[in-house]
């Protein structure tokens, strides 16, 4: 959300360091981002070329935030985030996609990634990303909004009504996703649904922990099915 | 195996029993030969000779001309010795020769080799030897060399054959692999200039000045190639050959997403929204007009965002845009006085298709052109 990119500060002015690690198997774009971090202030701990690499450097660099591509040969992005984060919950992923991965970054994002770029996203956009990530905050884009939204309405119409533990949405946290998905800002979204700022940024953070939530249940489930079969 | 190896292999086999035979027919006449000795010295030879063949025509290099011509001077010298070795009489009186029909393994040897002409021209050699053992030109003889002519040329002609459609196989497969390894170099190449086109886009809009203009190009351009790569896999999974129930329909999303532009964001679920393919294009086009609309009344540089839902009673495509609103009460105003003339295409459209179009706005909060579409029985 660019219109509320909030104070400028130097990353490393307030608290240590963001130790940000850099995935991507295209070289150029991997040093221009770790140059654009290294400049802004954070420290690039490691880079990596390819999806096993940073799954095998992550627990040593120790990273705040993964910046990751996800179109990679051999291990996806997806399957990368879901190491690191089983690896080490309090690491952040910010998943890196070009327009037409939709399903991956879906996929990636329930596997614990706190969201999505796109690939032509600006400096400024990526710096204020990866900060807002350090800080905790989900930075939904419209994109990704559409995808939640889709998702739920996926598992609300694959299983009946009154399941209990399917995910679902409250009226108001689908009318705050839809206005995130037409390209609103939170302070917009606060202004017209008459909410503070704080309460629209929660509705959004809700809608990505019910679904990462879910999809750690399910993959637990899975587990114990497998094992009780076996 | 190839196949020419497996001709190679059945040659042996025909060469072996062929001896058995030969090997036979001398047992029960060697008491007829005026040098039985001799004789038996000759099956020695064809022994040596069979097994020496048999080894030497497994490997191609084993097949080379000089071991041919080898093979068929040796039935012909064994052919015209006969003469010497047997009766003369006998002979005259139309006796077989020694090897008998050991021989037409050269024959058939020149004609896997060369084709019809050589085995035809090795069934010649042994005619003339033929000839020449008993000592004049008869039926038999005759006889004999039209049949070894025969079975030279229609071996070789079916060997050429053979060897033809394996190399035309051989052709076809190295096509196969071809392509496909082109394809994997495309998708390669593809990745490769996206990634490029992207990091322009990204780097010119921080340098601004020309280099904006450059790095919205690239954007564009990025743009456009990822949705032919998007909509050739699109094609791939909807096309005719793919599910029936699925032909002659449309992603929507594949379409939508072509309008998307460093500008417009097209967000949609993650799933494919499937509608016909008219339907979907009509939808398209109204997306497209909504956008055109932003761009006549909000101006070249205004950001608009496409949204996408599939909900159970039908689509929703919503297109926002950010301009500065229109008041309540002059969006009738506006339309009274024809401006929203676009509008009225759009909601032309979605009323075709039996959907409607709502158009909503608040200052300071863009305007929302909403289509609704319900997802009809048919």
């Amino acid at each position: 959300m660019p219109p509320e990119a909030g104070s400028p500060d130097a990353p490393g002015a307030t608290g240590p360091v963001i130790r940000v690690m850099v995935v991507d198997d295209h070289p150029m774009w991997r040093e221009a981002v770790a140059r654009d971090l290294t400049e802004a202030g954070y420290q690039v701990v490691a880079t990596a070329g390819d999806g096993a690499q940073a799954v095998r450097l992550a627990p040593a660099a120790r990273p705040d935030v993964v910046v990751m591509d996800l179109n990679m040969p051999q291990l996806s992005g997806v399957e990368v985030t879901a190491h690191i984060v089983a690896a080490n919950p309090a690491v952040r992923v910010r998943v890196v996609a070009a327009s037409g991965e939709q399903d991956d970054v879906l996929q990636a994002v329930k596997a614990g990634a706190t969201g999505y770029l796109v690939k032509s996203a600006s400096r400024e956009e990526l710096l204020e990303a990866v900060r807002r990530t350090a800080a905790g905050d989900p930075v939904f884009t419209p994109g990704l909004a559409g995808l939640l939204l889709g998702e739920y309405r996926r598992l609300a119409s694959a299983a009946p009504a009154g399941t209990g533990d399917t995910p679902r949405l409250t009226d108001r946290e689908t009318e705050v996703l839809r206005l995130v998905a037409k390209g609103l800002s939170y302070r917009q979204i606060a202004e017209r649904l008459v909410l503070s700022h704080r309460t629209v940024q929660n509705h959004v953070q809700n809608t990505l922990n019910k679904l990462q939530l879910h999809n750690r249940v399910e993959l637990v489930r899975y587990a114990i099915e497998q094992g009780l079969d076996d | 195996m190839t196949f020419e190896t497996q001709m190679w292999r059945a040659l042996g086999v025909y060469r072996v029993l062929a001896l058995v035979y030969a090997c036979l027919l001398y047992l029960r006449e060697s008491g007829t030969y005026a040098h039985p000795a001799a004789g038996w010295a000759g099956v020695g030879i064809m022994v040596a000779w069979t097994g020496f063949t048999v080894l030497a025509y497994r490997r191609p290099a084993g097949r080379s001309w000089p071991v041919l011509a080898a093979d068929l001077a040796l039935g012909a010298a064994l052919v015209v010795g006969s003469r010497y070795i047997n009766d003369i009489e006998r002979i005259e009186a139309g006796a077989l020769t020694l090897p008998t029909i050991w021989v037409s393994a050269a024959v058939l040897a020149w004609a896997i080799k060369g084709g019809p002409w050589a085995g035809v021209a090795a069934a010649a050699v042994l005619g003339v030897a033929n000839v020449f053992e008993r000592g004049a030109v008869t039926a038999e003889n005759i006889h004999n060399i039209v049949l070894l002519a025969l079975a030279g040329s229609v071996v070789g002609y079916a060997a050429r054959l053979i060897r033809v459609s394996e190399d035309t196989l051989a052709r076809a497969l190295q096509v196969e692999a071809a392509t496909r390894e082109r394809e994997r170099l495309a998708r390669d190449i593809h990745d490769g200039v996206l990634q490029v086109l992207a990091l322009v886009q990204r780097r010119g809009g921080e340098l601004g000045g020309d280099a904006a203009e450059l790095g919205r190009l690239a954007g564009e351009q990025e743009v456009a190639l990822r949705t032919l790569v998007a909509n050739r896999d699109d094609q791939a999974a909807f096309g005719p050959d793919g599910d029936a129930a699925l032909a002659g329909s449309r992603d929507l999303r594949a379409l939508l997403r072509g309008l998307g532009t460093t500008q417009v964001t097209v967000s949609a679920p993650a799933t494919p929204v499937v509608l016909p393919a008219p339907v979907a294009g009509e939808v398209a086009a109204a997306v497209q007009a909504a956008l055109d609309n932003v761009r006549t009344h909000v101006g070249p540089a205004a950001q608009a965002w496409v949204l996408v839902e599939d909900e159970p009673g039908g689509i929703v495509v919503t297109v926002r845009d950010d301009g500065p609103g229109i008041p309540a009460g002059r969006l009738d105003a506006a339309a009274a006085e024809g401006r929203l003339g676009v509008s009225h295409s759009i909601r032309g459209r979605l009323r075709d298709l039996g959907g409607e179009a709502s158009v909503t706005s608040a200052p300071g909060h863009g305007t929302e052109v909403e289509l609704r579409l319900p997802r009809s029985s048919g």
